[in-house]
């Protein structure tokens, strides 16, 4: 055997490679590829985006030192809660300094990699929306779900905290695969049938089966961050007017006509928000103690706060007068404490973090990037303009909760997940070149 | 040239990127980037304006009300309760003060929820089981039946008050009863903190409130007036000086939880309340009493059926020191009853009008209350007006003798009557009186004699004197609802004599006993009118002056010397005219009466007619120090007294009576001369333990003359009065020697209509002690006896006998 010689082993393109060649050729492929592993690395490992991180930083703390302020005097007057004051904070705070931990570790998984998980994600979420609808035996006439406050939404084991809303779950399945499948299609998208059409049939199965938990206003929600992904995604511009067409429509029956509350009546569903939206302080006695309650001490304390505010920690509408002080009504108790000038200081940082999160998007490395950042914050900019909207009573009430404010674990730490993604893109932004 | 230009592709971009990316993957990106630039406007601006613009409008426009809005359910505030000023009499005793008190309230809402609580409670333990020893919790029932019981019992209220009032289960204050005094507070206070309950009672609160105390009763309750439910000045001073009195109230605000439980250490304000000023009135109880006793008796005694009135006044600075009219009222109670006249009256009406089903009292019972409460919390010396009769011929003297058209010379004849503008006017003594001085002419209070004065007046002067005697306005005094005066307009009374001629001796005009009793002290005080008031000065709670009353005349209406002849005038009428009922043993009285019949008030049922009789009184005449007007409404006619109707008969001798208690009082000493001398009073010494010698040294000393023996001791054992009594010096004193004082009564003898010297004899003989008041002189007879005969009374008793002369003179005259 002729060792020595050098005798082609492999071919390439038909021209046979000596060994040496070959070594050659593949150490070469190797240095490629580890110069391309190193740089898909090097722009996962690229700087935070300070201002983003910082801003959520900022309005969770703040949202912690008001949810302590805002829910002291209800977890004390609640012998169920063990009389403990420090009862909700404390559940916060355990929950923020876990969902600050799992954002910075999403913040350090590429993004890219969330492609694979999309479609996986988005048959969970059907799966378990599905599940929470199933008609059953127990009490609430479902066979899994688990009611609290009257409405079917939730999953998990009964009796415990070990619960949580499919609809949470499914916001960011939607977000996630929406980037996925909406920045594989590019141009497509302004097509009748793969742009439109088969997003929005996803899109309503999730709304639907939300809204029949009941969960309406989760199903704003998913429609809302759907829409806002479709929108950018690039669908043809006729459907983004007959979408704003269609919401002007029904803004215009809700605030001028009947035909809207007619319908809830119609339906048997809670026509009565829509009666104390337009005029909480009319009706009766009854009325004013009992379906406009809620939103009538919200006014209150809002009221009360005047420019400045009665002082952190001083609202005195807290008192048992504003029910779920904690919860949804949290910024009302900011604005009766903080008054004017600091409720339109967290506003403006809540502005400025959605700003931050749409530049973000603009300047994301890919389409999938930017699309996950635009469903994160449309979502959080959904929430905090539907509940401030709802607690001023710009709109009717619906159940959303303030980002980082509103008590509710799980929803803060989905909300640091999502915080953690839009960080994770944000890594990736190539660095302005130098002028 | 033209060849070589390549036109650029499309978009401009650098050819080295389009080579990179393919065309669609760019166009793609481009869109997402545009469309989310829409979204970071929308969502990162617009959203945020429409929310700022909602919320400026809802904490700046709407601030107001939302903050009353969330303020009203949130504050519980508590008024504290300034403590009112009292009002005292010139000297300092207390007429009206307020002392702390409390007002006892329930929380119906709080005591429903509680028996809700306990009936859970008591079902849990039903469920549960009993552990050994432990008692079954009481039921909601039970402590609602409880706390009915309990506190009727306490506050002395009906149970079915406290059951309506537990009741009221929407709201959280219902009060039970208010202003109750410290025991029963304390009484609530433990009942609250040890009861069956084991903890605290639920829902049973206490306030602080203040309570008016009037501690001389209806002594010049027209003057204090009283306090509405509210504490607040409904009548009399209490009203006018309410702002003074009230001070400012304090305010307590906490804030409460949804739960209605206080959040003390969240928000609690605390505004200090300001003490009321006290105001210290001219009036001098003492002779408030005086002057209420003697307006009492006088009253009872003539049957006033319209009431009487007196003011006593100061007449150098125009200070009331008394003032009183009847019926009047009890401030603690004002709005029942007081006097037991009106009590019999109204106790009537529910007799006539038996009562409806169900109700207390009869309609025409409420009716003729409220009626009544009217008529007794009115004062007729300052509120109502009246015709005054002869007292005013005072200021018809003054007049004349400051135009000159009388003087001390000058001579007045009466033939009974005199005609005017045709009109005759017949004189009081029909007769006539014939030639007589000018204090003759007072004296007889002779009407044309008065009405020849007026004429040489003239009208416009004489309307002009009764302006400038202040009669047309208001005095201003310093009390609520002064009446106003009613007089016929300057050119009417110009146009003809005959009003005139009545105007003189007080007809066909009214004017307030307030008003009068000013213009009469500027006719005898050197002519000063004075504005009659009754605070002098304002304290505050540190008892400093703030305010003090400045006692300048209003302005000179006649000079000293006119003055100087009115009061001599005056002492005249009572030492030789007609006025010697008001005669005070000792003093130098002034004094002018009056009968005057009230016009049209003359009906088939009452043929003659209303009249009002008074009594002015100056004393001491050469030197006034008071001045009383004293008169009395529609008294019982002589076919019922069997004494003449008119003011000399029926008002004078209480004058007397009044200005003997008075005078003394003020410092004012009385001279006796030889004639008075033994009802010249003195206090009896005590004696008791002394020799006979020594008793009868110091007895001489005391200035009594005669004693009497009984016994024959070493030493008196005993005496008749006892030391310190006043009786007149003339009077016997038994002194017992050893001997025991008889036990037995003696029957007081009547000895009115005697003589003075009949009635002491006559007293003497029976065991008791005379001492004659009033008039002196011959003629004069006992007009009352201080007891009545009949009345057994023990020996030595001083039996006071009021001395007067029933006269037949008519002074109510003229034009009918």
């Amino acid at each position: 055997m002729a060792q020595k010689k050098s005798r082609p082993i492999r071919t390439r393109n038909g021209v046979p490679l000596t060994r040496d060649e070959y070594r050659q050729l593949k150490r070469q492929k190797e240095r490629e590829d580890r110069r391309k592993r190193q740089e898909a690395w090097e722009a996962a490992r690229g700087p935070l985006d300070m201002p983003f991180l910082l801003l959520a930083l900022l309005l969770l703390g703040i949202g912690l030192i008001m949810l302590l302020s805002a829910s002291f005097p209800n977890a004390q007057a609640s012998s169920r809660l063990g009389n403990d004051p420090l009862y909700f904070f404390k559940r916060q705070a355990v929950f923020a300094a876990l969902g600050v931990g799992l954002m910075l570790w999403v913040s350090k998984i590429n993004y890219e990699r969330f492609r694979g998980l999309a479609r996986l994600g988005l048959w969970t979420s059907l799966i378990l929306l599905f599940l929470v609808i199933i008609p059953g035996p127990k009490e609430n006439g479902r066979l899994l779900a688990i009611s609290a406050n009257g409405a079917a939404r939730w999953l998990g084991v009964p009796n415990t905290s070990l619960t949580f809303q499919p609809s949470d779950v499914a916001k960011l399945g939607l977000i996630v695969y929406f980037a996925e499948s909406i920045s594989k299609k590019r141009e497509k998208m302004k097509e009748f049938k793969a742009g439109f059409l088969y997003h929005m049939v996803i899109l309503l199965a999730m709304v639907g089966m939300t809204a029949l938990e009941p969960h309406f206003s989760g199903a704003i929600l998913i429609a809302g961050i759907g829409a806002a992904m479709l929108v950018v995604g690039g669908i043809h511009w006729g459907w983004i007017a007959a979408g704003v067409g269609g919401v002007g429509l029904a803004s215009y029956l809700l605030a001028f006509t009947d035909v809207i509350e007619n319908f809830f009546k119609a339906i048997n569903y809670n026509a009565s928000r829509i009666t104390v939206w337009k005029d909480p302080f009319g009706g009766d006695l009854e009325f004013r103690r009992d379906a406009a309650w809620q939103t009538i001490q919200g006014l209150y304390a809002i009221g009360s706060g005047g420019l400045l505010g009665v002082g952190l920690g001083k609202s005195r509408q807290k008192f048992g007068y504003l029910p779920e002080a904690q919860n949804d009504y949290i910024f009302a108790v900011v604005l009766e404490e903080l008054g004017l000038v600091g409720g339109t200081l967290i506003m403006l940082l809540f502005a400025l973090l959605i700003i931050r999160g749409f530049w973000l998007a603009i300047h994301a490395r890919d389409r999938f990037g930017s699309l996950l950042i635009v469903g994160v914050t449309t979502q959080i900019a959904l929430q905090t303009f539907l509940n401030i909207a709802v607690v001023t009573n710009l709109i009717p009430a619906t159940g959303i909760s303030l980002p980082f404010f509103s008590s509710g674990g799980t929803a803060l730490v989905i909300q640091l997940v999502e915080v953690g993604i839009v960080l994770s893109v944000s890594r990736q932004i190539p660095a302005p070149k130098a002028r | 040239m033209a060849q070589n230009i390549k036109p650029l592709p499309q978009g401009g971009e650098p050819s080295k990127k389009a080579k990179r990316k393919p065309n669609s993957a760019r166009l793609a990106k481009l869109i997402i980037q545009r469309r989310t630039l829409a979204l970071l406007l929308v969502f990162g601006v617009g959203t945020f304006l429409a929310l700022f613009s909602k919320v400026y409008s809802l904490t700046i426009t709407q601030h107001n009300e939302l903050q009353d809005g969330a303020s009203s359910q949130q504050m519980r505030s508590t008024v504290i309760s300034a403590s009112r000023g009292s009002i005292l009499d010139r000297n300092g005793v207390t007429l009206a003060v307020s002392a702390s008190a409390d007002n006892v309230f329930l929380d119906p809402r709080a005591i429903d929820k509680y028996a809700g609580e306990l009936d859970k409670a008591r079902a849990q333990k039903l469920v549960d089981g009993l552990k050994d020893g432990e008692k079954l919790p009481m039921s909601g029932q039970e402590y609602k039946d409880m706390l009915a019981v309990r506190l009727a019992e306490i506050l002395d209220i009906t149970e079915e008050k406290v059951r309506s009032e537990m009741a009221k289960t929407q709201y959280a204050y219902a009060v039970l009863k208010k202003r109750v005094e410290k025991d029963v507070s304390d009484q609530i206070r433990a009942f609250i903190s040890e009861n069956d309950t084991g903890s605290a009672l639920q829902g049973v609160h206490l306030e602080a409130d203040s309570k008016r105390y009037y501690p001389r009763a209806s002594l010049a309750s027209h003057v204090i007036g009283f306090l509405d439910s509210d504490n607040h000045g409904a009548y009399g001073l209490e009203a006018l000086y309410e702002d003074e009195l009230e001070g400012t109230a304090g305010l307590s605000v906490t804030a409460t939880d949804g739960r209605g439980s206080e959040l003390m250490f969240q928000y609690e304000q605390y505004y200090d309340a300001q003490e009321g000023h006290s105001i210290q009135t001219t009036i001098d109880s003492n002779i408030q009493y005086y002057l209420e006793r003697g307006i009492a008796d006088m009253a009872s005694q003539f049957g006033a059926k319209k009431g009487a009135f007196g003011i006593v006044m100061d007449p150098n600075t125009g200070a009331i020191l008394a003032i009183h009219s009847t019926p009047d009222y009890d401030p603690n109670a004002p709005r029942e009853v007081y006097t037991a006249k009106l009590q019999e009256q109204l106790a009537q009406a529910d007799e006539e009008n038996p009562p409806e089903e169900g109700s207390e009292h009869s309609q025409a019972y409420y009716d003729l209350l409220g009626d009544l409460q009217n008529l007794q919390w009115r004062s007729k010396a300052v509120n109502d007006g009246y015709e005054p009769g002869s007292t005013f011929k005072i200021l018809t003297l003054a007049m004349a003798l400051e135009e000159g058209v009388a003087d001390r010379n000058s001579t007045y004849y009466c033939g009974g009557s005199v005609t005017v503008d045709g009109e005759p006017i017949s004189c009081s003594n029909k007769n006539g009186h014939g030639s007589q001085t000018l204090k003759e002419a007072v004296g007889h209070s002779c009407n044309p004699a008065f009405i020849k004065m007026a004429l040489g007046v003239q009208s416009a002067p004489f309307y002009d004197y009764l302006e400038a005697f202040g009669l047309f306005d208001k005095t201003g005094v310093d009390l609520p609802g002064e009446g106003r005066s009613v007089f016929i307009d300057r050119e009417e009374f110009c146009s003809h004599d005959i009003d005139l001629a009545a105007y003189c001796f007080g007809q066909n005009f009214n004017v307030t006993p307030i008003q009068l009793i000013a213009a009469q002290a500027a006719c005898i005080n050197g002519g000063y009118l004075y504005q009659p008031y009754v605070v002098e000065k304002e304290l505050d709670g540190d008892g400093n002056v703030v305010k003090q009353h400045d006692s300048t005349p209003v302005r000179q209406v006649v000079s000293e010397e006119t003055s100087a002849m009115v009061r001599e005038c005056l002492e005249y009428v009572v030492s030789d005219g007609g006025g010697k009922n008001g005669q005070v043993t000792g003093y130098r009285i002034g004094g002018k009466t009056g009968t005057a019949d009230k016009r049209g008030t003359k009906t088939a049922s009452n043929p003659r007619g209303d009249v009002v009789v008074s009594f002015l009184a100056v004393a001491p005449a050469d030197d006034p120090q008071v001045i009383m007007l004293l008169g009395m409404d529609t008294p019982a006619r002589q076919e019922i007294t069997g004494v003449f109707t008119s003011g000399g008969n029926y008002v004078a001798p209480t004058a007397s009576k009044i200005m003997a208690d008075i005078l003394p009082y003020l410092g004012i000493s009385p001279e006796y001369d030889e004639e008075t001398q033994d009802s010249a009073e003195a206090t009896v010494p005590y004696v008791v333990g002394m020799s006979k010698d020594e008793a009868a040294a110091k007895l001489t000393d005391y200035g009594f003359s005669s004693y009497r023996v009984v016994g024959d001791g070493d030493s008196v054992t005993d005496q008749t009065p006892a030391g310190g009594a006043i009786i007149p010096a003339g009077a016997e004193v038994i002194l017992y020697m050893g001997a025991e004082k008889s036990d037995e009564l003696c029957t007081v003898p009547n000895v009115v209509g005697l003589s003075a010297d009949e009635a002491n004899r006559s007293l003497v003989n029976a065991g008791l002690i005379m001492r004659a008041t009033g008039a002196a002189g011959s003629g004069v007879k006992v007009i009352t006896q201080s007891l009545a005969s009949g009345t057994e009374t023990a020996a030595g008793t001083v039996v006071t006998v009021q001395m007067g002369q029933m006269t037949d003179i008519d002074e109510g005259a003229g034009i009918r």
